[in-house]
């Protein structure tokens, strides 16, 4: 338990002391130690607990609880603060709300709960702080030298990188206290700590779309974490408990007890998962440096709001309001967004919208709440974080490179950057092709919803996943060209950058080929832990058939793609009029040069942002709205 | 360990049968279109010698990667035959039959050819088009067999085409694209005078495109595969019928690559999308709830 | 035996013609001559055609071409020259931009006469083509033994 609250107290005053030292070497070498320091720790929690049930951890604290109060008055304070600056109406009126409400819960109900049991443990808050632990700090370390590029590149600017180097290290504590804390109003300050966190990284570069894109997200962010706050009180008069274990199984026993309760913490969950009609605050944040995004899209935040969901799974799968709410909006949220991913064409923004497609899947899985669902929630969130990770670094590396983020300007990235590439394409392999993790997960999804007989999701599914095949094979398409003009452009890359990206590609092949060990015995035994009656999805023969075949992509990947062959090296074809091959270029019919130059495709006619986007955004706020009433009409009848 | 044994078993089985089923039917097919249109047509063999030809000729490729991609869409299709025809699971095998065609891909996109990376283009469209129906076909099998492994087929009292004849039409129309006939041949069709040249395999030559022909030739006896598994049960005359009907099918297939002019690739997109959302849509809700 | 002749696939490549001959070549491969009787295809692309069908005359703009496209053919490769203006320039023989036949650009294994060739001619040249392919495909294997 000692090392638990190392966890969460440990990136926070290595925060405090990155705030105050301005000093870059020092900063450097803090960042760099603390990181290690967590990744060795987290490592060893997660070694020493391997398979472990759910152990609950007898602690409680008066003054954790005013520091929780007092926390929640900072925040408060700070949102209202920029509020006020930035003249944010309606953050104004939802922050004083939310404080407000906090507070009054704070010191009307809650005192009169007492929860013993503190802090825990489980399979699936060690896998939830394995990713935050590992993958989280390496992408800390992978800001030390992005930030250093991304400083000179904004050299007029107050260097405020102590606050960024802060806030980031903040955010892995917060992280840590959501995934460890059984007390739920300890939960819901961390929880805001992370909303909060995740505003100031959006709206770090102060740029009017930065502060923009930073407000939305606090909006729809409060939005949730007033639904929490509505969950709190209903447990607390209600239920008379404030323990999310006790909660769990109340809702599990009875869940007409639950259900209002239960479709706030879900929505909560969604809105900080980024699920239609709340997605465009993850989008929004592209803004920010590409160690934010990484940070918010893999480890982080959205993470916080999956893993609320697949805690929730086993009352879901009892409970269908706040179920049916989940998993519709789940699909629609993964099919649609997949589909808008096709048309576009910053790396980013794909990244974005499959980050959300993919939280879109994980919630319909918890949404479903079978065993299987569970094993490929945790599955997918698993791969999702590490693979995300890598391509988002990879995507930060080359857009300081090649000096764009656009996916057109990535060809020839084989031959510029070739490590970098090799890499990137590992990491949207990983995102959808057969042997890796991610379609593994995917197949299991696919199973659960056949088993469960959930029509609209598996129709969803299969047409999402065929959108999912598009935008990533264009993509990879547009890295694997070769021109054979190698003109390294991938020497400067920093060392750090390497360190992490690196880390996240080791994890990615790791976690690939011992997908059957993982599933034995870090995720089953979360699984058999919740009472869910566990059956393994996908035998383990096939595990360890998709596994060597995910060895041998990789192999091929990074040893079979060689720079020299013996077959002789030809020009291509270009109807007999080149001028130079590596170029694409031909003489015209004047006589001049022409360059032949090609585009992905788009489709906007079809995946437009502006077709798609309403259908989505209207459909999911209309079950939304609908499952609240339906709730709402529930606790009525029941009092 | 069982699953081991018999999906290595098929593996080495499937590579060395189907290339020559798979050659046999390209030579049909190309004899058959050609007394549909009046000739005479080439020997049944003819692919056979084409590809022997393919294999003498010089080696050259336009970079060093090419090759081994296309190497690498070959295992992979030869996997997926295998682990299919051992009577493995299916899903498995149409991931990894997706493998293959990720990698053929690449390999287009690879050249940097203008033309080959139209056909690249293309055949991702192509994939995309397809595959939602692909997967509903998986997941008809296992509503009405309970199971995705294929070995659960034979077992069955009656045929799963009677619950599931929807979704195998729907399959019977996405086919034409996955066997790159006419009116969906639009990202390489085998003949010339096309605007994208040879689209997809137009950089690819001599010993590469012979792998390219087999991988088709493989391709097609696994697709004919799927065709005729809707058919299987525990009688074995199943399998003879299965047989027959995996031929009409061919048959038909060439009928309409004979009698269709090839389409845009809007008309393409909308015809496999709506009639895999209506016949395997619809086939699925109709399992589910009745 | 060689397979190269079991499975002759062309490319044809207009130069400078009336367009006679381009009208009678496409006719050859039609079905009413059915020349995939005896594997042929006409591909459209250097590098998958083992024998080249120029027609018309080279002048001082598609010589390159032409080169071009014979370069990126894959050994073993054969190169026909169909009808007169192919064979020496013909018609156009002494025009101020015209170099002469099919020779001047690229080796040439067999020469089709005609204004317009007939298809029977070009049929005719084919086999010849064959067979010359056959003893390039020949040597190609020799050498490689040899390498």
């Amino acid at each position: 338990m000692q090392l638990i609250g190392f966890l969460i107290v440990f990136p926070m005053l290595a925060a405090l002391l990155l705030l105050v030292i301005r000093a870059n070497a020092a900063r450097n070498a803090i960042a760099y130690a603390s990181a290690a320091i967590i990744a060795v720790v987290t490592l060893f929690v997660f070694g020493t607990n391997l398979g472990t049930e759910a152990v609950y951890f007898e602690f409680s604290s008066g003054a954790i609880d005013i520091i929780c109060t007092l926390i929640s008055i900072a925040i408060g304070v700070i949102i209202i603060g920029y509020a006020v600056r930035y003249r944010n109406i309606i953050t104004l009126v939802l922050g004083i709300a939310q404080l407000a409400a906090s507070l009054v819960f704070e010191f009307a109900f809650a005192h009169g709960v007492e929860v013993e049991a503190g802090l825990y443990m489980d399979s699936l808050s060690l896998i939830m702080a394995f990713i935050i632990g590992i993958v989280g700090s390496g992408i800390c370390i992978y800001a030390i030298g992005y930030m250093e590029d991304f400083q000179a590149e904004h050299a007029d600017e107050r260097d405020r990188r102590p606050v960024f180097f802060a806030i980031m290290f903040l955010f892995l504590g917060a992280m840590f206290a959501i995934v460890f804390s059984n007390n739920m109003s300890w939960m819901f300050t961390a929880w805001e700590i992370t909303t909060v966190c995740s505003f100031l990284l959006i709206g770090y570069t102060k740029t009017e779309e930065a502060i923009r894109n930073a407000f939305r997200q606090i909006i729809m962010n409060i939005l949730g974490g007033i639904a929490f706050i509505g969950a709190l009180y209903y447990c607390a008069i209600g239920l008379q408990t404030l323990s999310f274990a006790e909660f769990l199984q109340i809702g599990t026993l009875a869940p007409v007890m639950v259900v209002l309760p239960v479709t706030c913490l879900a929505f909560a969950g969604m809105t900080k998962a980024a699920q239609m009609p709340f997605h465009t605050w993850l989008l929004g944040a592209m803004v920010a440096p590409t160690p934010t995004s990484a940070l918010l899209h893999s480890s982080t935040m959205v993470k916080a709001g999956v893993f609320m969901l697949v805690k929730l799974a086993p009352v879901l799968n009892v409970c269908w309001i706040p179920s049916l709410m989940t998993v519709l909006v789940g699909a629609i949220t993964f099919c649609l967004c997949s589909f808008m991913a096709i048309s576009q064409s910053n790396a980013k923004r794909v990244l974005a919208y499959s980050t959300i497609a993919n939280l879109g899947l994980i919630v319909a899985c918890a949404g479903v709440g079978t065993a299987e669902a569970v094993w490929a929630a945790i599955f997918l969130i698993i791969f999702h974080a590490i693979a995300k990770s890598l391509l988002f670094l990879c995507v930060g590396t080359a857009e300081h490179h090649i000096g764009s983020r656009d996916i057109e300007s990535m060809d020839l990235l084989f031959d510029r950057m070739p490590r970098l590439a090799r890499l990137m394409m590992l990491g949207i392999m990983t995102m959808f092709v057969a042997p890796f993790g991610m379609l593994i997960s995917k197949w299991a999804t696919l199973v659960s919803f056949v088993e469960t007989q959930q029509v609209a999701l598996l129709v969803l599914l299969a047409f999402g996943s065929a959108a999912t095949f598009m935008f990533w094979a264009k993509w990879l398409g547009k890295l694997s060209g070769i021109a054979g003009r190698p003109e390294n452009v991938e020497k400067t890359v920093h060392v750090s950058e390497w360190i992490a990206t690196y880390v996240m590609a080791g994890l990615i092949v790791v976690c690939c080929v011992l997908l059957p060990l993982i599933s034995e015995y870090v995720v089953m035994p979360y699984v058999a832990g919740v009472n869910l009656n566990a059956v393994a999805t996908l035998s383990n023969d096939i595990l360890w058939i998709t596994s060597i075949l995910a060895a041998i992509v990789i192999i091929v990947l990074f040893a079979g793609l060689k720079k020299s062959s013996k077959s002789k090296q030809v020009n291509v074809y270009m109807a007999g009029i080149t001028v130079d091959s590596d170029d694409r270029s031909f003489r015209n019919s004047l006589g001049g040069t022409t360059k032949a130059t090609a585009s992905n495709w788009y489709m906007t006619e079809y995946f437009g942002e502006k077709r798609i986007k309403p259908i989505g955004e209207i459909s999911c706020a209309i079950l939304m709205v609908a499952a609240f009433a339906l709730s709402f009409a529930y606790f009525m009848a029941l009092i | 360990m069982a699953t081991w044994i018999a999906t290595i078993i098929g593996i080495v089985a499937f590579t060395v049968l189907a290339p020559i089923v798979g050659c046999l039917l390209d030579g049909v097919d190309r004899k058959i279109s050609a007394r549909m249109q009046g000739r005479v047509g080439p020997s049944i063999l003819q692919p056979y010698y084409d590809v022997r030809k393919l294999l003498e000729k010089e080696r050259a490729s336009v970079n060093t990667v090419e090759g081994t991609y296309i190497a690498c869409a070959l295992l992979f299709a030869l996997v997926a035959g295998g682990v299919f025809f051992s009577g493995g699971n299916l899903l498995l095998c149409i991931f990894v039959i997706t493998l293959s065609s990720l990698f053929f891909i690449m390999a287009a996109y690879s050249t940097r050819s203008p033309y080959a990376e139209v056909g690249a283009h293309r055949e991702t469209l192509q994939v995309m088009c397809y595959e939602p129906m692909v997967l509903m076909m998986a997941i008809v099998v296992f509503q009405a067999s309970g199971s995705f492994d294929i070995a659960g087929l034979f077992s069955l009292d009656t045929p799963i085409i009677a619950t599931t004849f929807g979704a195998w039409v729907g399959l019977l129309v996405i086919l034409t694209i996955k066997l790159r006939k006419s009116p969906f041949d639009i990202s390489s069709s085998h003949h010339a005078h096309q605007e994208i040249v040879r689209g997809i395999t137009t950089e690819m030559s001599g010993p590469t495109l012979a792998k390219v022909e087999i991988l088709h030739w493989v391709e097609n006896v696994l697709f004919m595969g799927w065709v005729g598994m809707f058919f299987i049960n525990a009688n074995p005359i199943s399998i003879a019928v299965a047989i027959i009907v995996a031929v009409l099918v061919y048959l038909f297939e060439i009928w309409i690559d004979n009698n269709f002019a090839r389409v845009k690739w809007q008309a393409m997109f909308k015809i496999a999308w709506l009639s895999s959302l209506v016949l395997g849509g619809v086939n699925i809700a109709i399992i589910a709830f009745i | 035996m060689a397979f190269a002749s079991k499975s002759p696939w062309v490319i044809h490549y207009d130069a400078s013609s009336c367009n006679g001959c381009d009208i009678e070549v496409l006719a050859t491969l039609c079905p009413g001559y059915d020349a995939e009787r005896f594997g042929v295809i006409n591909t459209g692309n250097p590098k998958h055609a083992d024998i080249f069908l120029v027609t018309g005359s080279v002048n001082e703009r598609n010589i390159k071409v032409i080169q071009e496209i014979y370069d990126q053919m894959l050994e073993p490769k054969v190169v026909v020259a169909c009808g007169c203006c192919a064979c020496t320039g013909g018609v156009f023989h002494d025009c101020y931009n015209v170099l002469g036949g099919v020779d001047k650009a690229i080796p040439v294994d067999v020469y089709a006469p005609g204004c317009a060739v007939r298809p029977e001619t070009i049929i005719d040249a084919v086999v010849a083509g064959v067979a010359a392919l056959d003893e390039k495909s020949k040597a190609l294997k020799a050498k490689k033994k040899e390498a």
